[in-house]
C-alpha cells in the first residue's frame, strides 16, 4: 500500500512535470524523520502525522520554487543532476541533524500489540497503515478524477500545451503537483515510521521501488502505478515468507521480467 | 597529432608529479569511466543513469577471479571488459525499447537490483564491507604493486582508449548515433535498426565502464559496495555533463574537476556528499552552459576539435 | 507492370479506419500524385508504405514482391524513400553530414563501421555530394542544417530521400510552407528527377499536381474514390464534391 502511495506520487510528478524526480525517496526519508521530531517534540503521534507531510510538501513547494522550476527548459541529464544532488543534500542533512544511527518509534498506543484474525496475529499499526494508505490513495485519486482541479493535472499529463492553452497557469499547475507528490511522499515516510523505524539510508531504497512502481504502472498512469505498487508490495510480502534476503531483489527481478514481455509496463501505453 | 591529444600526453607525465600517482590514477580511471558514458549520453542521446552496474559487475568479477584464483592481470583486464559489455547488453537489451523518462527510471532500477545481489551476495560479494583483497598482480614481468608503475598501465590504457572511442566516434558509427540522438524517427528511415545500434553503443559504454571497473579494484586492492551504487553513476553524470557532453574530451576535463573536488573535500569533512550534492545543484542551477561553454570555447581554439565534436 | 502496387490495404486504429481497403498501382517511372482534402489518409498511406506501422489488412508490392509488414529500418534498403511533410533533418549535422548518413546507411558495405574515419569514404561521400548537388544545394554542404532557410531544409528534405539511391522516391507535400518563388524552384526540383525515379507524391498545391502527374489517385476518408490522368480528374464530380470547391479548374 505504502509503495502504491509512493508510485503515485512520483507518477504524478514525472508525469506532469516530465522530469525525473530523484530526490523522491530523500522526501519519504525526510517525512519519516519529520515524524520523529515532531512526535517527540509535541508529544502527540496523530498530530505530527498531521504535520510532519505537511512540511514535506512546503519543502517539496520550495525545491519547485527556487530549483526546478528553472529546469523545465533543461534537458533530463541537468533535471536529473539536480534532483540527485538535492537527494544527497537532503541525506546528509538528515544525518547532520538527526545522526546516523536510526531510531525507531513506537506506534501510538491504541495501534500497539495486534489483532487476532483468526488465522494469525497481525500488528494493529500495519492494519492501520494499510488502512490510511488506502485512504490516501483513495482520496488523491477521487481528487484527480472528480474534482475540476484534479481534471487539469490530469490533462496536464495529457497535454501541458493545450493546458495552459486553455489560459491555465501552468507554472502553478507544477507547483501544486510537486507539492502533492512530495506529501505523498513524506506522509508514506512518516507512516512507516512505526514499522521499520528510520535510518538515513531509508530513502534510497524507497526510491528505487518508487522507480519500478512508476515503470511498471506507466508514466503518469495514475490508476497504473497504485495497482502496480500493490502488486509489488504483495509480490514482496510473498518472497518475504519464503526468502527474506531475496525480497527486495524481487522487486526488481519482476520488474525486469514484466518489461521483457511488455516493454511499456502493465498498463503503460506505448 | 592534434592539440588536445599533445596537452593530454603531457598532462599524462606531469599529473602523477603534481598529484599522489593514486589520486592521477584515479583520475584516469574515472576518465575512461566518463568516455564510456559519453558515448550513450553526448553522442547518442541516451541518459544512463546506471553505468555503475557495468564498472561494479566487472570490478566485483574480475576482483573476485583476482583474488580467489589469481588470474594474472591481463585476463583480469579482458574479463573486465568483458563483464562490463555483457551486463551492458543485459540492461541495454531491456533498455532500449524505452526512451524519454522509461529509459532514465529503468537504468536506475536495473542498477538497483545489481546493487542489491551484490549487498546480499554476502558470501562473494562481502555485502556492504565490500570485497577487499583484490591483488594486483604483475604483467610480463612488471611489479605493479609500485603506485608510480601501475599509474603508467593506467595512463597507457586510458591513452588506449580515448584512442579507440576517437575512431568510434570518427567512424559512420559515431555519425549514426548522433543521427539517432537528432532524429530517431529518421535515422530509422533511413535504415538503421536503432534499438540495435542504441544497444551497440550500450555494450561498448558497457566494455569501458568494465575496464575502469576492474582498475579501480586494482588500484585501492578492494571493490566497495558503492561501485555498484546508483552514487557512482550520478558521480561520473555529473563528471562528464561538467566537462561538456558535448565533446569527446569532455569526460575527461570533468574527471579532473570531479576527483579534484571530491578528493579535496572527502578529507573535510564525512558529510562530504552533502557538499557534492550542493556542487551538482549550483551546477546545474548557475553554470549550466556556462562551465562547458568556457571549455568548448578554450578547446575550439585547438584545431582539429571540430572532427570528433559531436554537437555544433 | 507497376513498380509499387498495394492490394486493399487497410489501417484501423481501433474504430477510426484511416485507410480503407485502397488498390493502385504506380507505373515504373512515372509520377504519380495522391491528392485529397485533409484527413484524408494521405499521409497514413505512406506511413504504411515505409513500415511506420503495419496494415491491418492488405498487401503491398514493390516490383512484384510482397513487402508488406517490412519494417520501418528495412524498406529503404529495399529501395523505397520518403521525405516529409514537417522537415525532420538532423539539425545538429551540416548538410552533407545530413545526406552522408543516409547515403552510408544503404551503400554497398558497411565494412569499417566502427572504425574507419568517415572521410575514407570516398563512394559515399560523392553520392552525398550527388544528393546534394541534385537538389541544388551543392553549394552549401558545410553548413549547418539548423541554420539553414526554411525552403532549403525542404531541399534537404529531399536530399535525404535522394541519398539512398531509391527506386522510388515518395513525397510528402515538399512544397509545403514555401513561397511561390521557393515553390517554382520546387517543382521545377520534381520535375528535374522524373523518369530517373518513380515518384509517388501528396500535394495540396493543385497547380503543381496538374502540372507534373502522370497519373493521379483521389482519397477522400481513406477510401480511393477516383484515379486517372490529370484532364480526367479534373473533370470528375465526385472529386469535385470531395474537395468542396477546392480543385482549381
Amino acid at each position: 500500500m505504502l509503495y502504491a502511495l509512493m508510485g503515485l506520487g512520483l507518477s504524478l510528478i514525472t508525469g506532469i512535470l516530465n522530469i525525473p524526480n530523484f530526490a523522491h525517496g530523500a522526501l519519504f526519508a525526510v517525512g519519516a524523520y519529520l515524524l520523529v521530531s515532531a512526535a517527540t517534540a509535541i508529544g502527540n503521534f496523530w498530530i505530527a502525522l498531521l504535520v510532519a507531510p505537511l512540511g514535506v510538501a512546503l519543502l517539496g513547494l520550495a525545491i519547485e520554487y527556487a530549483g526546478i522550476r528553472r529546469l523545465y527548459a533543461a534537458g533530463h541529464d541537468y533535471q536529473l543532476l539536480f534532483t540527485f544532488g538535492l537527494a544527497l543534500i537532503l541525506s546528509e542533512s538528515i544525518i547532520l541533524i538527526w545522526g546516523p544511527i536510526g531510531y525507531s518509534h513506537l506506534p501510538p498506543p491504541i495501534l500497539r500489540g495486534g489483532l487476532d484474525l483468526g488465522f494469525t496475529f497481525y500488528p494493529k499499526y500495519r492494519l492501520f497503515v494499510m488502512v490510511m494508505a488506502g485512504l490516501l490513495v483513495l482520496a488523491t485519486w477521487l481528487f484527480l478524477e472528480k474534482t475540476r482541479y484534479g481534471a487539469i493535472m490530469r490533462a496536464g499529463i495529457e497535454n501541458k500545451e493545450m493546458v495552459s492553452l486553455l489560459g491555465i497557469d501552468i507554472h502553478k499547475l507544477f507547483t501544486v503537483a510537486f507539492a502533492l507528490g512530495a506529501y505523498l511522499a513524506g506522509i508514506a515516510g512518516a507512516l512507516t515510521v512505526p514499522i521499520r523505524g528510520v535510518n538515513p539510508g531509508m530513502g534510497v531504497d524507497m526510491l528505487g521501488i518508487a522507480f519500478v512502481v512508476v515503470a511498471l504502472g506507466g508514466l503518469g498512469n495514475l490508476l497504473g502505478a497504485i495497482a502496480a505498487g500493490l502488486l509489488i508490495g504483495v509480490a514482496q510480502a510473498l518472497v518475504a515468507g519464503y526468502w527474506t534476503e531475496a525480497s527486495t531483489v524481487v522487486i526488481y527481478a519482476v520488474m525486469a521480467a514484466v518489461l521483457l514481455v511488455r516493454p511499456q509496463g502493465m498498463f503503460g501505453i506505448r | 597529432m592534434n592539440r588536445p591529444i599533445l596537452l593530454l600526453l603531457a598532462a599524462v607525465l606531469v599529473l602523477p608529479i603534481v598529484v599522489r600517482p593514486a589520486i592521477a590514477t584515479e583520475i584516469w580511471i574515472f576518465a575512461i569511466f566518463g568516455l564510456g558514458l559519453n558515448l550513450l549520453l553526448g553522442y547518442t542521446g541516451l541518459l544512463s543513469f546506471g553505468q555503475s552496474t557495468f564498472f561494479g559487475s566487472a570490478a566485483y568479477v574480475a576482483g573476485f577471479l583476482l583474488k580467489q584464483y589469481g588470474i594474472n592481470a591481463f585476463l583480469a583486464l579482458g574479463i573486465g571488459v568483458g563483464v562490463g559489455a555483457a551486463s551492458a547488453a543485459l540492461v541495454g537489451y531491456l533498455c532500449v525499447q524505452r526512451s524519454g523518462l522509461y529509459f532514465i527510471m529503468l537504468t536506475f532500477a536495473l542498477n538497483q537490483l545489481f546493487y542489491f545481489i551484490a549487498y546480499q551476495w554476502t558470501s562473494v560479494t562481502g555485502g556492504e564491507d565490500g570485497m577487499p583483497g583484490v591483488p594486483r598482480p604483475a604483467l610480463a614481468g612488471i611489479d605493479f604493486t609500485n603506485p608510480l608503475v601501475y599509474y603508467a598501465l593506467v595512463s597507457v590504457l586510458f591513452l588506449a582508449s580515448l584512442w579507440i572511442m576517437k575512431r568510434i566516434v570518427e567512424s559512420p558509427l559515431g555519425k549514426i548515433l548522433q543521427a539517432i540522438r537528432e532524429n530517431p524517427v529518421r535515422a530509422e528511415a533511413v535504415g538503421y535498426d536503432v534499438p540495435r545500434f542504441k544497444l551497440l553503443a550500450f555494450v561498448i559504454g558497457g566494455a569501458f565502464s568494465g575496464l575502469a571497473g576492474v582498475l579501480y579494484a586494482m588500484l585501492f586492492g578492494i571493490v566497495p559496495l558503492e561501485a555498484i551504487g546508483f552514487v557512482f553513476s550520478g558521480n561520473v553524470l555529473f563528471a562528464t555533463l561538467i566537462g561538456g557532453s558535448g565533446s569527446l574530451y569532455g569526460p575527461v576535463i570533468g574527471s579532473f574537476v570531479f576527483i579534484w573536488l571530491s578528493e579535496s573535500v572527502s578529507t573535510l569533512w564525512a558529510r562530504w556528499p552533502l557538499l557534492l550534492g550542493v556542487a551538482f545543484v549550483i551546477v546545474v542551477l548557475f553554470l549550466r552552459g556556462g562551465v562547458v561553454e568556457a571549455w568548448s570555447r578554450v578547446g575550439a581554439k585547438f584545431g582539429s576539435w571540430r572532427s570528433s565534436k559531436p554537437k555544433s | 507492370m507497376a513498380i509499387l502496387e498495394t492490394q486493399e490495404l487497410t489501417k484501423a486504429f481501433g474504430a477510426l479506419t484511416a485507410v480503407n481497403g485502397v488498390s493502385l498501382g504506380v507505373e515504373a517511372g512515372t509520377l504519380h500524385s495522391i491528392i485529397g482534402p485533409n484527413g484524408a489518409g494521405k499521409t497514413t498511406l505512406f506511413n504504411l508504405l515505409t513500415g511506420t506501422f503495419p496494415p491491418t489488412s492488405g498487401r503491398i508490392l514493390l516490383d512484384g514482391r510482397d513487402i508488406t509488414g517490412t519494417p520501418a529500418h528495412r524498406v529503404a534498403h529495399l529501395g523505397l524513400a520518403r521525405s516529409y511533410q514537417r522537415t525532420s533533418v538532423f539539425p545538429a549535422f551540416s548538410l552533407l553530414e545530413n545526406v552522408w548518413v543516409a547515403a552510408f546507411a544503404t551503400g554497398r558495405s558497411w565494412r569499417g563501421l566502427a572504425w574507419r574515419k568517415t572521410e575514407r569514404y570516398a563512394e559515399v561521400t560523392a553520392r552525398a555530394r550527388q544528393a546534394l548537388a541534385d537538389v541544388g544545394l551543392g553549394g552549401k554542404a558545410d553548413a549547418p542544417a539548423r541554420e539553414i532557410s526554411h525552403g532549403e531544409q525542404r531541399q534537404l528534405e529531399l536530399a535525404i530521400a535522394l541519398a539512398a539511391a531509391p527506386r522510388v522516391l515518395l513525397l510528402d507535400e515538399p512544397a509545403a510552407g514555401l513561397s511561390p518563388e521557393e515553390t517554382r524552384k520546387m517543382v521545377a526540383l520534381v520535375r528535374s528527377l522524373k523518369g530517373r525515379y518513380t515518384i509517388v507524391l501528396i500535394e495540396h498545391k493543385m497547380d503543381i499536381i496538374m502540372s507534373v502527374s502522370d497519373r493521379i489517385s483521389v482519397m477522400h476518408f481513406g477510401s480511393l474514390i477516383a484515379e486517372g490522368t490529370p484532364a480526367e480528374i479534373q473533370k470528375n464530380p465526385e472529386v469535385r464534391r470531395a474537395y468542396l470547391g477546392g480543385v482549381a479548374a
